[in-house]
Parts: structure tokens; sequence; C-alpha cells
């Protein structure tokens, strides 16, 4: 008799069952939303918000699931969903597929390990494989290979019938933002792209935006609503009337003093504003509150001034037109100046109106490399889908300008890596052999997967696409070589050579999920014990 | 979806409900079907009201699309989204609420024998899609332009757009009160063109009266008076000064406290308290106003030394009627008396008079030059009737804004869209493939608005709709334009019987319908009641029973 434990305790096959279901289960839920062909899921909470997502991370992460194993694939959609931004389903996909088939090893007396190290070697060799031999360098391609990944990863969306029109826009977005950095290398930091929603008007309507918007109106109705050659300053303090600091109290003794002090107060406020526009500023910028009595000095200058700008929203904005974000006015000397300095500048300050908001925005700014999405849509749960649609697209667009190597999608890859690691298992003599080859048919996967949700024969397309490849594996023909390239055309139920058809993915999507995908049924693999211990009893006992 | 035979395995939480596959996507199209049969009857000019009673037992009665799926609380998350349709067409251009639903409505019923024939529901939204493109360009096609000058012709406009409500009874009065109202608040500043309707334009409704007794003030009104009740009630050519500051003894905001030692001390502090009023009063007075609107509270004391200089007084309005009164009368709103100046004082405004209507007194700023902003001043039997006609004037507004920026018609009374059905058939020969299927059938989903028309108007529906698309399959140029005249329920060339509607509000009403039609059909999974709390009841139950 063991030790018994407070709580119930499940192991060895037993356990590795449940977990292979548990992860099967929400490889499930989320299978049917991958690829050009596959669905949404509405989700609905308790209030009865909805989302309706096609993103294998949102679904996971609104669904809250109880199981630990499936919560490890949770994770790792989120993981990817942060490392990369796209392939959030597939990576779940291709988890819970290793996990099944090893499962099966398992069963058959292969030592968890064994398969481990086989899976460990598995992956190494097809990241490998894919840098050598899958993965194509932009530069041979063009601009239009650019392009048609972003398409690729919009086409699978809510927005996918005008990814024509979104790639473009988010290409040109990006590659706007590029900044060279030390190395002669060139990063593409996206958050330098604000995505801002608009409910109204259709998808097709989106406009991209050279240069900065604010989802807020001017602070009076008197200033002007457009101001050219504007020079910005950024203030990171309040113009209300000044107050000293809480606890301080100020003890007058002449009832005439005290009027001082309250006209002092306005004072000090006027004067920093007055500060603030002599030194030519006409556009200002206020983290905090304005005051109503200060508007009026605004209105009188034909100054735009606007309250409550998000603290990160003016840092970008100062970094951007060359202006400073002042804290205080104070300078060494403890005396209040606005310097010309720290003014930034910008073509043209305008304040708009879409649908039923008004944005203020910065346009032409000095070192304007920002941008600025405007989506709209027929409704929220549409514009919050296309926010996410976009972001992934973006992520995708940012890595393949950044690694500048992509791989061919609809499930070449997938085919090309299985065949080759189905020949390679055959050059081992170990056990490892076994668990190889299972990585490689896990690895199929994601072409059936895609045929089924395209409601195409998955057998058929598998068998052909596995025989191009086959060929291009085995043969140094110039022709065949071409093969490598074969993948699903989902629309007409074929194969065909998808590097022309302009299905591309970034390289390092693929490596990474792989690598996650793994790593994560690794991780679970090695679980031979689940012990849950019952929850504490409660020390109040009811007075019996 | 478990493998196995061994005990489940509880992965998701099990109070959550889930709908896959046919089921959630019939279970949507049901529901839209459901939220567009609602409001169904509100089409066209033989449309009934809806009367609705709120939670707190409020009454509202309308016929506006959007104002009656505000107050229905629906369960289900496909009729939650079909609402917020209305709510963006209202947003965007603030008409055709209705038909935005009801062609939306229409879109997935007519998809659901896809469905059964198990075509993929992405080439269903693909050719939606498709079908949308093709219908936006034949609507710009067949739109005309008018000129914004052209007075008669935005008002024929208005007129067949209001035609279907309540307020049609009484004619071309709100069609007037809403082309004077736009005119007014019209601003044409460089070649960009603004119509702020929101903020400029008012509706003070005042029960009590006639209807015909409405109209749009060359100026602004409020429910205010005067403070006290010497001072004037009726000023010509008055000086305007807006403030939005209290005249009254201001605390400083720092923490300020006074030692008082001997009694003298209390009294100087009196003194000085009322002295600082009397000084912000003098202020005032050196500007020589006579009418002095603030945003905050006056003291009895300020306005003791204001009524004794013959200045009327009026305190705690609205930062958004100080707005308005600030361009009609051409002041400045001033926050400190002592910085005020002359061009501060407003005069354009040449009458000031304050009247009881009813049994509350009310400001009016009249005969003013120019004015920027004005009030639309609505009379009316009880505050029901008010309300409604105030939608309808909201309604009438943002169609004229929409026509002044944007001067392109379409021919109404289901010419446009019965034209976008038919032009739709012929092209979808056309294309190839299963596309074809529901290509077609969008196009005829389009004529659910002239069915829907003939219907309300009580005609032989048949008939009238076999007939009308007869008459657009004619190779002839008038085609495009016949449509259905919903009061006499017989077959009418538009442009004799003056029925048009701006084609924005059309193109809109395409794509947001198509748009969330599509959305809707990409689901196959609805899973609700996600997180801890009791099991939630899944798709609302009336709408299994609902039926066309």
């Amino acid at each position: 008799m063991s030790v018994s434990i407070l709580g119930s305790r499940e192991s060895g096959q037993n356990i590795r069952d449940t977990n292979v279901r548990a992860v099967q289960a929400v490889a499930n839920i989320v299978k049917s939303s991958l690829g050009p062909n596959g669905l949404d899921k509405m989700l609905v909470d308790e209030i009865g918000d909805v989302v309706i997502s096609n993103d294998g991370a949102t679904i996971l992460r609104s669904l809250e699931v109880q199981h630990p194993a499936a919560k490890v694939l949770v994770e790792l959609s989120r993981l990817q969903d942060q490392e990369v931004g796209d392939g959030t389903t597939s990576v779940v996909i291709v988890a819970a597929e290793l996990l099944k088939r090893a499962n099966d090893l398992v069963k058959y007396k292969i030592h968890p390990t064994t398969i481990i190290a086989g899976y460990r070697l598995a992956m190494k060799e097809s990241i490998q494989y894919i840098k050598d031999y899958l993965s194509v360098k932009t530069e041979t391609l063009g601009k239009d290979a650019i392009l048609n990944v972003a398409k690729t990863s919009l086409n699978s969306k809510l927005i996918g019938a005008e990814s024509d029109h979104f790639a473009n826009m988010i290409v040109n977005c990006v590659e706007a933002v590029g900044i060279v950095g030390p190395n002669k290398d060139v990063k593409y930091p996206i958050k330098s792209i604000k995505v801002l929603k608009c409910i109204g008007l259709s998808a097709k309507e989106s406009v991209h935006l050279n240069g900065f918007a604010l989802m807020t109106g001017r602070t009076a109705q008197g200033m002007p609503t457009s101001i050219k050659n504007a020079r910005i300053a950024c203030l990171d303090f309040n113009l209300n009337k000044f107050k000293l600091q809480m606890g301080i109290q100020v003890l007058v003794n002449d009832a005439k003093n005290l009027e001082k002090i309250r006209i002092r107060e306005l004072e000090i406020t006027k004067e920093r504003i007055q500060k603030v526009l002599k030194a030519g500023a006409n556009v200002v910028l206020v983290t905090k509150a304005i005051d109503d009595f200060a508007l009026k000095y605004f209105v009188e200058a034909g100054a735009i001034a606007v309250r409550r700008v998000d603290k990160k929203d003016i840092r970008k904005i100062a970094k951007q037109c060359g202006a400073e974000v002042l804290i205080t006015l104070m300078n060494n000397e403890g005396e209040e100046v606005f310097n010309e300095s720290s003014l930034g500048s910008a073509e043209e300050v305008t304040e708009e109106r879409l649908g039923d908001n008004d944005f203020i925005f910065i346009k032409g700014m000095k070192k304007s490399s920002s941008q600025t999405l405007i989506l709209r849509g027929a409704n929220e749960f549409m514009l919050d889908e296309t926010e996410r649609s976009v972001h992934d697209a973006i992520c995708v667009v940012k890595r393949v300008l950044e690694s500048k190597s992509v791989v061919v999608g609809g499930g070449a890859v997938e085919t090309a890596l299985s065949i080759y690691l189905d020949s390679f298992a055959r050059t081992l003599g170990s056990k490892e052999q076994l668990a190889i080859s299972e990585f490689a048919e896990s690895l199929l996967v994601i072409p059936k997967t895609l045929a089924i949700n395209a409601a195409q024969d998955a057998c058929d397309l598998l068998a052909k696409m596995k025989m191009y490849h086959a060929a291009s594996q085995s043969s140094s023909e110039e022709k065949k070589q071409e093969y490598k390239y074969v993948g699903l055309d989902l629309a007409n139920g074929k194969v065909r050579n998808n590097l022309k058809a302009g299905v591309l993915e970034p390289t390092i999507s693929k490596i990474k999920s792989l690598k996650f995908a793994t790593e994560a049924a690794i991780s679970i693999l090695r679980i031979d014990d689940l012990i849950e211990l019952a929850p504490k009893p409660e020390k109040e006992r009811d007075g019996h | 979806m478990i493998p196995g035979n061994s005990a489940p395995v509880i992965v998701l939480n099990t109070n959550t409900q889930t709908d896959d596959g046919k089921r959630a996507q019939l279970a949507n199209i049901r529901a839209s079907r459901a939220v567009a049969d609602i409001i169904r009857t509100t089409l066209g000019p033989k449309s009934m009201l809806k009367m609705l009673l709120d939670p707190m037992g409020g009454i509202v009665m309308t016929n506006d699309g959007n104002a009656i799926l505000r107050e229905i609380d629906v369960k289900h998350p496909a009729a939650k989204s079909m609402i917020e349709l209305s709510r963006t067409q209202d947003d965007e251009v603030g008409d055709g609420t209705t038909s935005v639903i009801i062609l939306a409505g229409e879109l997935m019923t007519v998809s659901e024998p896809f469905f059964t024939m198990k075509i993929h529901p992405i080439i269903i939204v693909s050719s939606y899609f498709k079908a949308m493109d093709h219908a936006l360009k034949v609507a710009e096609k067949i739109a005309r332009e008018i000129s914004v000058e052209n007075h008669e012709e935005i008002a024929d406009v208005i007129h067949s757009c209001i035609g279907t409500k309540f307020s049609s009874r009484w004619g071309s009065l709100i069609v007037d009160l809403a082309v004077q109202a736009v005119k007014a608040v019209f601003i044409n500043k460089n070649g960009k063109k603004e119509v702020d309707i929101k903020r400029y334009a008012k509706v003070e409704k005042i029960p009590g009266g006639n209807l015909e007794d409405s109209r749009v003030l060359n100026g602004v009104m409020f429910n205010k008076d005067v403070t006290h009740p010497k001072m004037r009630r009726f000023i010509q050519n008055p000086r305007i000064m807006l403030l939005d500051c209290p005249l009254e003894y201001k605390k400083a905001e720092s923490m300020t406290n006074v030692e008082m030692t001997k009694e003298e001390d209390f009294a100087e502090i009196l003194r000085q308290e009322e002295e600082e009023v009397c000084k912000l009063c003098q202020a005032i007075m050196k500007f020589n106003p006579d009418i002095v609107i603030t945003e905050k509270g006056v003291s009895d004391i300020a306005q003791h030394f204001l009524l004794k200089q013959n200045i009327s007084v009026i305190r705690r309005i609205r930062k958004t009627d100080n707005n308005r009164i600030a361009r009609v009368s051409g002041a400045t709103i001033v926050n400190r008396p002592e910085e005020l100046q002359e061009s501060d004082i407003g005069t354009k405004c040449k009458r000031f008079e304050i009247k009881l209507v009813g049994d509350e007194y009310y400001t009016f700023m009249e005969e003013c030059e120019e004015p920027k902003a004005c009030s639309i001043l609505l009379r009316g039997g009880t505050k029901d009737v008010l309300n409604e006609i105030e939608r309808n004037l909201q309604d009438a507004m943002s169609v004229a804004r929409n026509i002044i920026l944007d001067p392109k018609l379409v021919p109404g009374g289901g010419a446009v869209e019965m034209h976008v059905a038919t032009e739709l058939t012929k092209i979808a020969n056309s294309i190839e493939g299963i596309e074809q299927w529901p290509f077609l059938a969008a196009a005829t989903a389009f004529e659910v608005i002239p069915r829907t028309l003939a219907q309300n108007c009580g005609c032989n529906v048949i008939r009238i709709v076999t007939e009308l698309r007869s008459k657009h399959a004619e190779e002839s140029k008038d085609a495009p334009y016949w449509g259905i005249d919903g009061n006499e329920g017989k077959l009418a060339d538009m442009r004799v019987i003056k029925i048009w509607e701006p084609l924005v509000v059309k193109k809109q009403t395409f794509k947001t319908a198509v748009e969330s039609a599509a959305m809707l059909l990409r689901i196959d999974n609805v899973v609700s009641g996600i997180s801890k709390k009791e099991k939630k009841q899944g798709p609302a139950g009336n709408i299994e029973d609902a039926e066309i």
C-alpha cells in the first residue's frame, strides 16, 4: 500500500491516454478554421458579448480550457501568436498529431524517452532541411512575393475577399516604418503602426494613412479644424489651475492675500500656456486635463489643443515630429521656460470626421515613419476580427521583410519534410527510426486538414503531392527540382506549383511553429503521473 | 469528438454549450431572419409603427429600424450582430436602417438551401462579395447628380425618404424644416464641406400646440429664464457676453487656511469675498453688455449688481448650447471676466426674447446674421409623438446632409434594387462553376426590398413583383426607373412620382448587409456561456417558431 494522497492520482498509460484525448479535443476545435477554406467560430460569453474569430490563439484563449494538458496547447498557440503572430492554428494541430502518434508508439512498448529523442532529431533535421532546400530568398521573387505573403495570411480570414486591397495597404504600411539599424539591417517596428477601428462603410474602404491619428476631437469647438505647418508641443502635465501638493496648507493671516493666492493660481497656468504659444506652438497635445478657462487662450491664438492624449501615443508623436515630451517647464535655474527647440513640426494637423467619431490626423511629420490603418466595417465584431487578421498579416510581412526568406505554403513544406524524414529514418538503425517516421507522418496532418476543410479528396491529393515531392528529392534533374514547390490548390481540388501561384509563408514562421509544436508534444509526453490535490478542507466546521 | 470508450475527459468548461456544423449555421440563419421579420412591416409608405415597452415602463412608438432594434433585447449572438448593423447604418448615413436589416436577413435566408446542398460556405461568401461589387457598380451607373443649390430637388428626395414615416401626414413640413436646418449649418470652407447636425442643429421639443407651429429658428433657443424676475425679457440688438465661469466667489485650488484672531478679521474676509464678486461684475459692466450668459452659477450679489446695470443674466446653460449661441451671435466664450475684449462681445443676434411656452419659459435668440447653428422648435400633441417626429427629423436631416455632401441620387421605391437584381442575374450567366448558384441567389435576395414594399401596401405581391421584373428586363432606357408606388400599390416611373434616394445610403446598405451576412455565414461553431456562472440559455426561444 502506497502512501495515500489527499486527492486523485492517475498514472502510466492511463494518464497518457487522457492527455492525448484532451489535446486531441482541443485540436479538433480549431481544426475547421485552418486554411483558406476554414470557417470561423462564434464565441459568446456569459454576458452575451460575442467574439467571431478565425484566429486559433483567440479562439483557444476565449474557450476557458480546463484540462491541464490541453492548457499546454492553449499556451502554445499564445506563444506562437507572440513570437510569430501567425500560424497559431497549425501549431496546435501539429502538436496534437505528434502526441497522438507518440502515444501509439508507447503502446508498442517503446519508451517515451526514445520517442522524445527521435522527435528531437527529426525536428532538427527538418529545420535544417527547410533552411537548406525549401526556403526561397525574397530577392529572387520580387516585390510581389511580399504581397503574396500578406495575401496568403489574409486569405484564410474574414477579409479574404478583399485580400488584394488589404495586402497592398499592409505591405506599404510595414515598408514605410522600416528603420535601418546600425548593422545596415532594416528593422520593422510594427508598434509604429497604429490600427484604428471605426464602424461604418465597408471593409474595402479601410484606408492607410501616412501619419498618426488620434481618436479624439479637439478640445474646444472654437479651435480651427486644420493647421498647415504645424508646430507641435507635447506636454505631460496638467493645464488646470495650479494646485499645491496634497498636505501642504497655506496659512493666511491677511484676508487680502487669500484673493492673491487665487489669482496667482490662474496666472501660473496662463503664463505657462502663453510661454508655449509664444514659442510658436500651434498644436498642443496634453496627456492630462486642460481646464476650461485655459481653452480661451488657445482659441484666441488659433491653436489646436488636444487633451487626454494617451501617453504611449504622445511619446510616439514626439519621437517622430522631433518634439520633446515635457514633464515640466522648469529649467535648471528654477525658472519656467519653453524653448522653441522642444517643438516638433508636421506639415498638417487636421480634424476629420469618420463615421460618428472625430479623428485628429497628424500628417507629414519630420521623421515620419508612423503609419495608421483605419479599418472600417459593418459592425463591431467584424472590426475586431479584421483587426486581428490585419495584425497577423502585419506580423507576417514584418517577418518576411526582416528575414528575407519564404517557404511555399499550401502543405508543400510539410509534404516535402515528410518524404525527406521518411527516407532519413531509414538511415538509422535504432528505435528512433520509428519515432522519426511517425513524426514524418504527423506533419501530413496539415495538408490533410486543408483538403478536408475545402471538401476535397484528401487521400487523392496527398498521394499526388507525395509523388511529386518524392520525385524532386530523388532526382537532380532541373525540371524535377521544381516539384518541391508543389502544394495544394484548394479552390480547384488539384495540386500545382505554389511558388508560381504565390502561396507563400515566412520561413521563420514555419520553423518556429515546428519547434514549438515538438517541444509542446514532448513536454506532455514526458508526463506519466497526474496528481490532483483535493482542496484543503475548510477549517471552520459548522457547529455540530 | 473524443475517441475511446473510457470515461470522457473534461477539457472545456462543462457549462458551455456548443453548437457546431450545420446546426450552428442554420441557427444563425434563423436568428437573422427572425430579426428581419420583426421590422419587415415598417418598410415603405404604408408602414406600421411598433410600440415598445421598456423595462422601466416607458413607451417608444416608432417605425425607425434602429430605434426599434435598439430597444429589443435579443439573446442569440447572430441576432445581436444583426442589430449592430442598423446602428452602423444610423451612424454612417442616418437612413435606411430598416432596409439594411431586411436585406441582410434575406441574404442569409437564400443561402440556406446551399447548406443542405453542401456547398462550401467560403464559396457562398466569395460569390456574395462578387455580387456586392457588381451591385455597387450598377447602382453607380444609374445614379444621377443634382445641383446642391436646387432647393426643390433636395426637398423631393427628403420627401420620398420621409414619406415612409409617421410624420408624412403633415406633408412637406418636416422636409422644409430639415432643408432649412441643414442649409443653416452647412459650411463650405475652401472646398471642405462640413455639415455638423449633431452639434449645431438642436431639436427642442415642447409638447402642446400644433405641429404646424414647428419651425426652424433663425438662431437658437433653450429652456432657461433670466435669473431675476426684474431683468429685461425682450431686447432688440443686444450685446451678448458668453462666460463659462461662475459669477460667485471662487475658492482657491490649493489648501488655504485663514487664521483669524480678531473678530474684525472675519468681517474683513466676508467683505473681501463680496468685493471680489463686485470686481467681476465691474469687469463685465465695462463692456456694457445687455445679456450675460454663463455655464455656471451666479450668486445673488452678482445678480444684484448686474440688475442695477439693467443687464439680463442667464445661468447654468449647457456647454453645447453655449457653443451654439457663440456661433449665432459671433461672441467668444470667455472664462475670466477681467480678460474680456471688445471682440468677445457678440452683436450678430438682433432679437432676444423670453417667452412663456406651455408653462415654461424659453429663451429665444433670433434674427441672426448668417447663423451657423440653429434650433428646431417642434410642437405637437404628446411627448411620444414628438419623440417620433424628432427621429423622423433626424433622418430627414441626415438625408439632406448626405445629398449636400454627395449629390447623387438613385430611384427609390425598390427600383434600384430590382435593377440590381436584374443586372446581377444577367452577369450570373457568365460565371463559371458552383459560384453561379450563390451569385444568382444574391441577385434574387435584392428583390426582397420591392417585394416587402408590395407586401406592406397590401397588393398582389406575386403579380406586381413579376410585372416589375419584366419591366426591368426590357432593354429600354426607362427600365431602371420602374419601381413600386407604395401608396397606390402600382408600378410607376420613379422619375414621374419623384421618389429618389441618396446613392450613399443605398451603397452603404448594400455593403453593410453583404459584409455582415458573409461574416455570419463563415461561422461553423458557436460556443456560448463561457465562464463559470450558471448555465446560459442558448438561442432565444422564440427564434425557433419564427417564420416569414
